[in-house]
């Protein structure tokens, strides 16, 4: 309101000046830009980062690319054996997800606070559960499983399982929170118990999108399937670690290129499966 | 409005004939989908043979694994806490979340211009900028951390710079995807008053595009952050400092309750940045 005053009136009061936060907001915005600033400046310090090294680096990263990584010996990577490899990482993503898949349908159910059996025992298991899983990185597990099975396949399926249980879980319990709620009334209004309701209110609503998260799951599982073998757990991983050991810089780049080529494809695959269930 | 709406969308031949024919071609119809989805369903199941065969029966040793206790043995040594060992961590938790902070930083400075030409509406030159920008978008977020760490390392040595590297190219993908179609979805009409009003391309920018965009940016950025707290404790498993080369000490060291105090410092660490992104989110959406 004051604004129209001010346009209609100028001649009688002085220009006003105009922000888009008043007083003490406006201070606190400068106080935590600030604060992130200086926070920022010190570990610049802190790390030991110079901005000469910093510069150094893209010299050298284009000296390594073009002197060491260049030509990429792509004859290693249609080598029988390397696709051997890569068949057993595809195997491997799709299992994990697979398992995870089957591990957070009832995670979801048990975190979506909506849907819950019981808001104050089951409800914050299964999210701390979920939660868990997501904030351990796909690698450590990797290691944890190696250090406890052994090398070989089976702890890779086992890393990219709870991986996938951190993926999936929230986003199909994201779905299950956003249900229509008269459908569930309609249904235990005729004397279901929670897992009827469940089977018929809630699991029709969400199908579609629970497809659509279960294609992409297996997608985001097949790019950390590629690297979980550096550490041991099977999978292509294992001939990037041994060249990268052994400085065979050339087969390193073409097997990275062979990851890079196959990760697009599984994207272009889950887009198109996606697209595929959407319209249906 | 409605029913006639649902009728157009039926194709012409589908509406032809008597109610018979109708109901005789539509549940053919739904025969001829339900046989494509058994046969979706049957082929999971194969794969499902196949990668059990392969993975789990015939590479899986199941003698070296032993039994049920040989496993509960080995993941008992992981069940206990290296209280000696938290004054050592503190260091490399500052190191691994400030490095997740000067990651995002140069991944945010970096997915800028990505963003800018990977948007169809304001890239200019678009026919060879969008292209080139949206297979940057996609090489950023196809290759691991580990691997773009590993490239670092061997290009500047140890330290918190590859992981720092790392990690901004890594966000790349993700942020300038993300922003891109928020560019794209932005009002057209704040765009057009300013051309009117005599506006040039960097102002169409800065007044008309930004402001609608911001939010959406500084939201993916914060969400970005987040997931950084995250990798930029694995960086240092190839060399790259912080909780990620703690870790591997203990690993090597065969130290399995330090192993687990080492994970409950990346799991407080990675509390305090979802707390911290939970309500930074909000204080920007």
């Amino acid at each position: 309101m004051s604004g129209i005053d001010a346009r209609t009136a100028p001649a009688s009061t002085a220009p006003r000046r105009w922000s888009r936060f008043k007083y003490p907001q406006s201070l606190i915005r400068y106080g935590v830009l600030l604060a992130v600033l200086m926070f920022l400046t010190y570990s610049t310090d802190y790390l030991n980062i110079h901005w000469d090294r910093f510069l150094a680096m893209f010299g050298r990263v284009g000296d390594l690319m073009v002197n060491r990584y260049y030509p990429p010996d792509i004859p290693y990577v249609l080598d029988g054996r390397y696709l051997g490899y890569v068949l057993e990482t595809i195997q491997m993503a799709f299992l994990g997800a697979l398992f995870g898949l089957l591990i957070s349908a009832p995670l979801a159910w048990f975190a979506a606070f909506n849907m819950t059996p019981s808001k104050r025992f089951v409800f914050p298991l299964a999210r701390l559960a979920i939660m868990g899983c997501r904030s351990v990185h796909e690698m450590i597990w990797a290691i944890l499983f190696v250090t406890i099975l052994g090398f070989g396949v089976l702890p890779g399926v086992l890393a990219l399982t709870l991986f996938s249980v951190g993926f999936a879980g929230k986003l199909l319990a994201e779905e299950v929170e956003a249900i229509d709620r008269g459908q569930v009334e309609a249904v235990r209004a005729s004397g279901a118990n929670e897992f009827q309701v469940m089977l018929y209110a809630v699991l029709p609503q969400v199908r579609v999108a629970w497809t659509g998260i279960a294609i992409y799951t297996w997608d985001v599982a097949f790019r950390a399937a590629t690297v979980v073998g550096f550490f041991g757990a099977g999978g292509m991983g294992w001939y990037l670690k041994r060249n990268v050991q052994q400085l065979e810089t050339e087969r390193v780049a073409a097997i990275l290129l062979s990851i890079i080529f196959l990760v697009i494809v599984a994207e272009v695959i889950s887009a198109w499966a996606r697209d595929r269930v959407a319209k249906n | 409005m409605i029913p006639a709406a649902a009728q157009a969308s039926v194709p012409a031949a589908a509406r032809a004939g008597s109610l018979q024919e109708r109901a005789a071609r539509l549940s053919a119809a739904r025969l001829k989908g339900k046989t494509g989805r058994y046969l979706i369903y049957l082929g999971v199941f194969g794969l499902v043979v196949w990668s059990v065969h392969g993975t789990i029966v015939v590479d899986t040793d199941w003698e070296r694994i032993g039994g049920l206790s040989a496993i509960a043995r080995s993941v008992g040594r992981f069940a206990a806490v290296d209280f000696e060992l938290v004054p050592h961590l503190l260091g490399p938790t500052l190191e691994t979340f400030m490095v997740a902070c000067l990651g995002t930083l140069l991944g945010m400075c970096m997915s800028v211009p990505v963003a800018w030409l990977g948007a169809r509406n304001i890239a200019p030159f678009a026919p060879i900028a969008y292209p080139i920008a949206r297979a940057l978008m996609t090489i950023s977020r196809s290759v691991h951390e580990i691997v773009w760490a590993l490239i670092f390392v061997s290009a500047v040595g140890l330290g918190a710079l590859p992981g720092i590297l790392a990690l901004a190219l890594r966000s790349i993908g993700f942020i300038s995807k993300m922003t891109a179609e928020a560019i794209e979805d932005v009002d057209p009409k704040v765009i057009e008053a300013i051309r009117a009003v005599g506006g040039n391309r960097f102002q169409i920018v800065l007044y008309g595009i930004l402001p609608q965009i911001l939010p959406v940016f500084l939201g993916t950025i914060i969400f970005e952050w987040d997931i950084n707290i995250r990798r930029s404790a694995i960086m240092g498993l190839v060399g790259a400092g912080g909780l990620g080369l703690a870790f591997h000490r203990q690993m090597v060291m065969y130290n399995y309750p330090g192993v687990t105090t080492v994970i409950l410092a990346i799991l407080s660490l990675i509390v305090i940045g979802e707390v911290v992104s939970y309500y930074g989110r909000k204080a920007v959406i």
